[in-house]
């Protein structure tokens, strides 16, 4: 069995890579993207910790989580058409109409 | 059946009368005058057979039932007490009460629809007078005490568009208030200090209690009594009060606010007689209030000013009479001391009915001439028969003229004054401005009593008599009570014969017991009351010859020079209005601006000042707001991490 720890890395190396595309990029569908790998990175220690501990209900949860992910992948990817209708661009640092 | 089982009805009963009539009085054709009268004689019958029973027997009742438990130790109660002082203020509250009601009916019979309104506030007055007098504890009494100044500031309003009568109405309950406000903190001392304010308890319980809160509880009470009754300094409410229908003045000066002062004193008596120093400040201030208001009342301008100056001389009488009486009992004359207190409330009783008397007279007057000028009168005797004979009879009662009431209740008060001049010199000068107060008291009464009845009409009523709007002198509703109260002004004074000299032995079981022949030698070979008949007689003939004499002339000795000047400070009150105003005006409104100036600098300026601070803070911090998405994720991020490094670090997540 895989020792604990190396998934433990990869989650968190996952979390950081995601992490680091939302604040970085500037291409909305790839932060969307990146939002995507936080949660599975997320995913991964749930199913982790749901065999580690024996305990069927972390996988449950992560099923969950996967399906959450399905619709507000489809929520974001609905605003962000229509964003690209109206302001022809998916650049995040067009979109800075909320401020001051 | 016991009667006094059903004392607690007579309050009850007019403020019955004053719920009906004030619910549904609007529509009755007399707009509730005849449920007024049934209210008030209802209470009248059941007051005089428990007045009856009560004096008869000598029974003292009482009923006390818990009200509000504040804790183990502290309890209200409510109940009812009867004693023979309670007695004699039921017949003269309830008496009074009913004869000005009937009175009323016909006095107030002008006033249309507003006389609903007049109905509903008398029945309250007389209702919570009564329930004033039957209380058993200091708190119950405070409680009524306060709604009869509710009812006099509400009747002496009652013309409230006149802007005279409006601020006598405000005067009237700011000034009662002051007096108040001293009633409850002695009620607070008492309260503490004993744990009960029932009455016998409070009697009872004077032995353990400590002197000096108790001499400050009895001082404060009697400030209570001194706003009510119109003591000096506070006595300036009253003459102003006169601003209400006559038959207000006749209700508060006879039967009434200013009697429940003297009452709460004699409530509160055995309290003074446990201070030396507060009985004789009682004294002091009775003797003076009699002499200063005594003197006002000399070249007083209205009918009704002359009337209401005396009340308040005759009120210093009462008190002059139970702080003599308190002073004695401090200093171990118990006998002497429970004559005093009896002399006080004989005299309260006798002047119920005089005052009572002359007030509805003067009402007669006005309501004949449509004046108040005593200068504008004269002349009407020969048309008023009823009203100048019951009047001359008040005045001679008054004034103290033997056999009249008021002469023996003066007399035992100036009696009772100059035995406790014996211990102390003080009461010896207080006997001296009683005597010369009883000589002002005849000569003001007889020179109002000429200038309405006697000598050539002027014109006022010079036209009511011309005119002749009236064919007859009055209706029989307002000469009847005239009738009645004359009867008992000149009667009531023989109540001194009966048993044990009235009130004698309320504290004191053993005082002061005897027969008519000893009590009529005694009295008549004092020469104390020789004194007293010389004064009365000396100002009587002095108002006669400045009347009917040009030769000693008032006016021309008020020309000029000193005279004139002591006649304008006398007419101006000793300059009492117009110092309160001017306290008023100074303290008052420099202190209001004094506030103004704390309002508008200091709590605006803190308000302003964080206002100020938050709206540019604001202008600051927003610019973090760049509707830049990512920059928020970063600080988010960055937060989220410095918090759980934080935890990591402070070792909640260890």
């Amino acid at each position: 069995m895989i020792p604990m720890e190396y998934i433990l890395v990869i989650s968190s190396s996952l979390f950081a890579v995601g992490a680091a595309g939302v604040i970085l990029r500037k291409n909305a569908i790839i932060v969307l993207m990146s939002i995507e790998l936080m949660l599975n990175a997320a995913n991964i220690n749930l199913v982790a910790f749901s065999s580690y501990l024996g305990d069927a209900r972390g996988q449950a949860f992560a099923l969950f989580s996967i399906g959450i992910a399905a619709a507000e992948v489809a929520v974001g990817l609905a605003i962000l058409l229509n964003l690209n209708k109206l302001r022809k661009t998916v650049n995040v640092d067009d979109i800075n109409l909320l401020r001051w | 059946m016991d009667i006094l089982e059903y004392a607690w009805l007579i309050p009850v009963i007019p403020l019955l009368a004053f719920v009906i009539v004030g619910f549904l009085g609007a529509k009755m054709k007399d707009k509730g005058g005849m449920v007024a009268i049934l209210g008030t004689a209802g209470g009248m019958v059941l007051a005089l057979w428990v007045a009856f029973e009560v004096l008869t027997t000598g029974r003292v009742f009482e009923v006390s039932m818990d009200w509000v438990i504040l804790s183990s130790e502290y309890r209200l109660e409510m109940g009812v007490f009867l004693d023979s002082v309670a007695a004699m203020m039921l017949i003269v509250v309830s008496l009074i009460s009913f004869l000005v009601v009937i009175y009323s009916t016909a006095y107030m019979h002008d006033e249309g629809p507003r006389r609903h309104r007049y109905y509903t506030e008398i029945c309250l007055f007389v209702g919570v007078m009564l329930g004033l007098v039957i209380a058993n504890n200091f708190i119950q009494l405070f409680i009524f005490w306060e709604l009869v100044g509710l009812c006099s500031y509400l009747l002496i309003g009652f013309w409230f568009e006149r802007p005279s009568a409006a601020s006598a109405a405000k005067k009237a309950f700011l000034v009662t208030r002051v007096g108040d406000v001293m009633f409850m903190i002695g009620l607070f001392l008492l309260f503490t200090e004993l744990k009960t304010l029932n009455f016998n308890l409070v009697w009872d319980s004077l032995e353990t209690a400590d002197a000096a809160t108790l001499a400050f509880a009895g001082f404060f009470l009697f400030g209570g009594a001194i706003g009510k009754s119109a003591q000096f300094p506070l006595h300036d409410w009253l003459p102003d009060a006169m601003e209400g229908p006559t038959t207000v003045s006749a209700l508060i000066h006879a039967a009434t606010m200013v009697n429940a002062g003297v009452y709460l004193v004699a409530r509160a008596f055995p309290i003074l007689t446990t201070s030396g120093e507060v009985s004789l400040f009682v004294g002091v201030i009775g003797g003076v209030t009699a002499f200063i208001a005594a003197t006002m009342a000399l070249c007083a301008p209205k009918i009704k000013g002359v009337l209401a100056y005396s009340t308040v001389s005759q009120l210093g009488y009462m008190i002059l009479a139970l702080g003599a009486g308190a002073f004695m009992w401090n200093h171990g004359h118990e006998v002497a001391a429970s004559i005093a207190f009896g002399a006080g409330l004989f005299h309260l009783m006798n002047h119920a009915f005089f005052k009572g008397l002359l007030f509805l007279g003067a009402g007669l007057v006005i309501y004949y001439v449509h004046t108040e000028e005593l200068n504008k009168m004269g002349g009407l005797g020969k048309y008023m028969k009823v009203t100048s004979i019951t009047m001359l009879i008040a005045s001679l009662s008054i004034a103290g003229i033997p056999p009249l009431s008021g002469f023996w209740s003066k007399d035992e008060v100036l009696a009772a004054t100059f035995d406790a001049g014996d211990i102390n010199l003080t009461f010896a000068l207080l006997w001296i401005l009683g005597v010369a107060t009883a000589f002002m008291t005849a000569f003001y009464m007889f020179r109002m009593w000429f200038m309405v009845f006697k000598g050539q009409p002027n014109e006022c009523s010079k036209d009511a008599i011309e005119h002749g709007q009236h064919k007859h002198e009055a209706p029989l509703a307002m000469l009847l009570p005239l009738v009645v109260l004359a009867t008992l002004a000149f009667g009531s004074g023989f109540c001194l014969f009966i048993g044990d000299g009235f009130f004698g032995s309320v504290y004191y079981h053993d005082a002061h017991i005897l027969g008519i022949g000893e009590r009529l030698t005694e009295v008549f070979t004092s020469p104390l009351t020789y004194i007293s008949i010389v004064a009365a007689v000396g100002g009587l003939l002095l108002a006669y010859f400045s009347f009917f004499k040009t030769k000693v002339s008032a006016e021309k000795v008020v020309a000029k020079g000193f005279p004139k000047a002591m006649r304008q400070l006398l007419l101006d009150r000793y300059k009492f209005p117009v110092t309160y105003d001017k306290i008023g005006y100074v303290g008052l409104y420099g202190f209001s601006l004094l506030l103004d100036k704390f309002d508008r600098y200091v709590i605006d300026g803190i308000v302003n000042a964080i206002s100020a601070f938050l709206v540019r803070a604001g202008g600051v911090v927003r610019k973090a707001q760049t509707g830049f998405i990512q920059s928020y994720t970063t600080l988010l991020l960055a937060g989220v991490s410095l918090i759980i490094i934080l935890l990591y670090v402070v070792g909640a997540l260890r």
